[in-house]
C-alpha cells in the first residue's frame, strides 16, 4: 500500500476508534504493511507514527487496566481545528499579512505558511480580503527570489529540527568564498533582507550570513529527528542583527550625542529608535545612544543635513569632518565631462 | 520537509474543505490548494482508496467529482481539518510581524487567539519557533488607513513633500502597497498629477481617507522603483572605490559596469535630488558623481549644509 494512503488510513481508523487499539490489532488491519519480521513490521510503524505526530496528529499510547486495553489512541478534542473566533479585522490582518509574505517570494517557511492561511481561512467562508500588499523580500538583486526562497526554506526546517547546514558564503568584504558548518538559531529580515544568525564551527562563535550570500547549502540528514545542537536560553536574534549601519557590531561600543534640530528633532524618536531623548531648548533635541559602527553612523548623519549635529565624542566629530571633507574633495568643480577609467 | 508530508497535509485539508463547500468547482478547490487541476484529480483518485479497516464498501471516503463539481458523501470523520502546528502558527506569526506597527491592537488579539488554538502540548515549540524568525519590519503607522483604503476603495488625501520642496497636497486613488528594500511605496492614480504615480509613505503628511468612493484598474501593479532603471536623458554617473564596488555589484549586478582600477561605475535616475544625494552620502566618500555637473553640485551642496559651512 501507498506510504500516504497507509498513514491515511491509520487516520481515519483512530480518529473513529473508541477504544484503544493495540498493535496487535494494526498488525491484522494491515497485514500487508505491518507483515514480516517483528523488527521490520515495528521500525514501519515506528516511522508513520512519527509522521502522525509531525501532522500534529494527537496520538498517544495508554497502559490498559481492569476496564481497558493497552494501544493507542487519539485524542479528538485536540486533532479538529476549533473555530479561532477571529473578528473581521484580525482575519483581515492575519491573511493580509501571511499572503503578502507568500507573495514576497522569500519568506521562511512556506509550506507552513500557507497551511496556516488554508486553515485560518476555513470557517471565514468567502469573506477573506484580498490583500493589495505586496512585498519583495530578501534579494540582493533582481532574479535571485527562487534562490532566496529555496535556501530560506531549508534554512526554516534546520532551524526547527535543530540540524546544522553546511555553507558556502561569498562575503563582499572578501574575495572568494568560505566553506563553514554553521548551528541555525534563526533567521531575521533587516530593510528587506533575510540574516541568518547562528554559531559558526569555523570561526568559533555567533555570526549572521546574509542569506543571498550564501552559494550553497546542505542540511545535515543524518538522524533527522535527533536534534544536533540546543540554542542557548538567553539568545535573542534581535541582539546579533543590526536594524541600522551603526549597530554593525565592528567596534567597541562608544556613546555619540547628536543634536537635532528643526522638523529632525520631533523626529528624533523615530530616527534613533532607543536613544536616550532629551529637550535642550524649544524645537532642539539630543540624543544619545551607543555605536559600534562610527562609518555607518556618520554616513546617515551627513545624509540628514543641517538640522542633525554630532557634538561628541571628539573622534566621532573628527571622522564626520575627514568623510565631508573626502566628498567634498571627489566632489570639486570640474572643467568639461569627466571620463572615467 | 518530505512530499509525503506536505502531500498528507494536503489532503487532511482537502476532504474537510469539500465537505464544508459541497460542490466546490474542481478549478476552486484546485486554486484552494494552490495545485494544478490534473494533480488535484490525482489526489481525488487516491482518496477513494482511503478508508479504516476492516474496509468494508461504507468504511471508504466517498469523494467524488460530478459536471465538475467535487463532493464528499462519507467523510471517514474527516470533517474538519487539523489545528495548526506549531511550524504553521509560527510561520503565520511571523508573517503577521511584518504589518504589525500598522495594526494597532488586532494584531496582538489575533496572536493571542491563534496561540489559543494550537494544541496545548504544541505551545511551547510554537513559541520556541516563532522565536526563530524575526520579521519586524519599520513598517509605518501609514499603512493601516491605507490598507483600509484600498480594499474599501476610498479616496485619500495627504500632503506629499518632494525633495526641497514644502509639502504639497494630493488627493490618490490608492491601488496597492509595496515594499522594496525596507521601503514603502503606495501606487495610485494621482488626481493632483492626473498621472500614475508611486508615492514613498515616509515623506506623506497628515494623510486622510476621504469617504469619495472609486472604481480601481483591473490590473494596478506597480512598477519596483529601481534608480538603475531610470530614464537615459535625466541619467547620472557614479563611480564607486575597489571598497564599495562589490556592494554595489550585489545590488546592481550586470548594471554595475566595472572599471579598470577595480571599481564599477553604475547609471542611475537623477529625477530626485534627495534620494541621490542622501545615496551618494551614503557611500561617505567611496562614492562619486562623475557627471552631470548639477549633480556633483548637489552633493557638494548637501555636504556643506550638513557640516554647516
Amino acid at each position: 500500500m501507498d506510504r500516504t494512503e497507509r498513514i491515511l488510513d491509520l487516520v481515519a481508523l483512530l480518529l473513529d476508534a473508541r477504544e484503544p487499539i493495540s498493535w496487535a490489532e494494526l498488525r491484522e488491519h494491515f497485514p500487508a504493511d505491518y507483515g514480516g519480521s517483528d523488527d521490520a513490521a515495528e521500525r514501519k510503524f515506528e516511522r508513520d507514527k512519527a509522521e502522525l505526530v509531525e501532522l500534529g496528529f494527537p496520538l498517544s499510547y495508554v497502559q490498559g487496566d481492569d476496564e481497558r486495553r493497552d494501544g493507542y489512541l487519539v485524542d479528538r478534542d485536540v486533532y479538529y481545528l476549533p473555530e479561532a473566533d477571529l473578528t473581521k479585522e484580525e482575519l483581515a490582518v492575519l491573511y493580509a499579512a501571511g499572503s503578502a509574505a507568500l507573495a514576497s517570494g522569500a519568506f521562511p517557511g512556506r509550506d507552513d505558511l500557507a497551511h496556516a492561511l488554508r486553515k485560518i481561512g476555513f470557517f471565514a467562508g468567502e469573506s477573506l480580503p484580498t490583500p493589495r500588499v505586496r512585498m519583495e523580500l530578501g534579494t540582493g538583486q533582481e532574479g535571485q527570489e527562487k534562490e532566496v526562497s529555496a535556501r530560506l526554506e531549508q534554512l526554516w526546517d534546520a532551524c526547527s529540527a535543530h540540524k546544522w547546514v553546511q555553507l558556502t558564503y561569498g562575503s563582499p568584504r572578501k574575495d572568494g568564498v568560505t566553506e563553514r558548518r554553521v548551528d541555525p538559531y534563526g533567521l531575521a529580515l533587516r530593510r528587506g533582507v533575510w540574516t541568518l544568525v547562528g554559531y559558526c564551527h569555523l570561526r568559533q562563535g555567533l555570526r549572521t550570513f546574509h542569506v543571498h550570500r550564501i552559494r550553497e547549502l546542505k542540511v545535515n540528514t543524518a538522524r533527522p529527528r535527533t536534534p544536533d545542537f540546543e540554542v542557548p536560553a538567553d539568545f535573542s536574534l534581535d541582539a546579533h542583527v543590526a536594524y541600522f549601519p551603526w549597530q554593525y557590531r565592528f567596534h567597541a561600543p562608544m556613546e555619540v550625542t547628536l543634536q537635532l534640530t528643526g522638523p529632525q528633532a520631533s523626529r528624533a524618536g523615530s530616527l534613533f529608535p532607543g536613544a536616550a531623548l532629551e529637550p535642550v531648548a524649544e524645537g532642539v533635541a539630543r540624543a544619545r545612544f551607543p555605536v559600534t559602527f562610527l562609518d555607518g553612523l556618520v554616513r546617515f548623519v551627513l545624509s540628514l543635513g543641517a538640522d542633525c549635529r554630532v557634538e561628541g565624542p571628539p573622534e566621532a566629530r573628527a571622522r564626520l569632518e575627514q568623510m565631508a571633507a573626502n566628498i567634498l574633495a571627489k566632489h570639486a568643480p570640474v572643467e568639461g565631462p569627466r571620463v572615467s577609467a | 520537509m518530505s512530499n509525503v508530508h506536505e502531500r498528507l497535509r494536503r489532503l487532511l485539508f482537502l476532504v474537510p474543505y469539500v465537505s464544508k463547500h459541497p460542490g466546490v468547482t474542481v478549478e476552486a478547490l484546485a486554486k484552494a490548494l494552490n495545485i494544478s487541476r490534473e494533480d488535484l484529480l490525482e489526489e481525488l483518485d487516491l482518496l477513494t482508496c482511503v478508508g479504516r479497516p476492516p474496509f468494508n464498501p461504507d468504511d471508504y471516503i466517498d469523494i467524488y467529482v460530478a459536471n465538475d463539481r467535487v463532493y464528499v458523501d462519507l467523510d471517514q470523520r474527516l470533517f474538519a481539518p487539523p489545528r495548526l502546528t506549531a511550524g504553521e502558527a509560527a510561520a503565520l506569526a511571523a508573517a503577521a510581524e511584518l504589518l504589525r506597527p500598522s495594526t494597532g491592537d488586532a494584531l496582538q488579539s489575533a496572536l493571542t487567539k491563534l496561540e489559543g488554538i494550537i494544541p496545548p502540548a504544541a505551545r511551547e515549540r510554537f513559541r520556541d519557533m516563532f522565536r526563530k524568525i524575526d520579521a519586524s519590519a519599520d513598517a509605518p503607522p501609514a499603512l493601516g488607513p491605507l490598507t483600509r483604503a484600498i480594499l474599501e476603495r476610498l479616496e485619500v488625501t495627504f500632503g506629499y513633500a518632494s525633495p526641497g520642496r514644502p509639502p504639497e497636497p494630493r488627493r490618490v486613488r490608492p491601488y496597492e502597497l509595496l515594499s522594496h528594500r525596507g521601503q514603502w511605496y503606495l501606487q495610485g492614480f494621482c488626481h493632483t498629477r492626473q498621472d500614475a504615480r508611486l508615492f514613498r509613505l515616509d515623506r506623506m503628511e497628515e494623510l486622510a481617507v476621504t469617504p469619495t468612493a472609486f472604481q480601481p484598474p483591473p490590473d494596478a501593479r506597480a512598477d519596483v522603483p529601481n534608480p538603475a532603471r531610470g530614464t537615459s536623458e535625466a541619467s547620472v554617473r557614479v563611480r564607486f572605490t575597489p571598497t564599495a564596488a562589490p556592494y554595489v555589484k550585489e545590488r546592481f549586478g550586470q548594471d554595475a559596469r566595472p572599471l579598470a582600477d577595480g571599481g564599477v561605475e553604475v547609471r542611475v535616475a537623477g529625477d530626485s535630488e534627495r534620494w541621490l544625494t542622501q545615496w551618494v552620502l551614503s557611500f561617505g566618500g567611496e562614492a562619486e558623481v562623475l557627471e552631470p555637473a548639477s549633480a556633483r553640485a548637489a552633493v557638494a551642496r548637501a555636504v556643506h549644509a550638513s557640516i554647516g559651512s
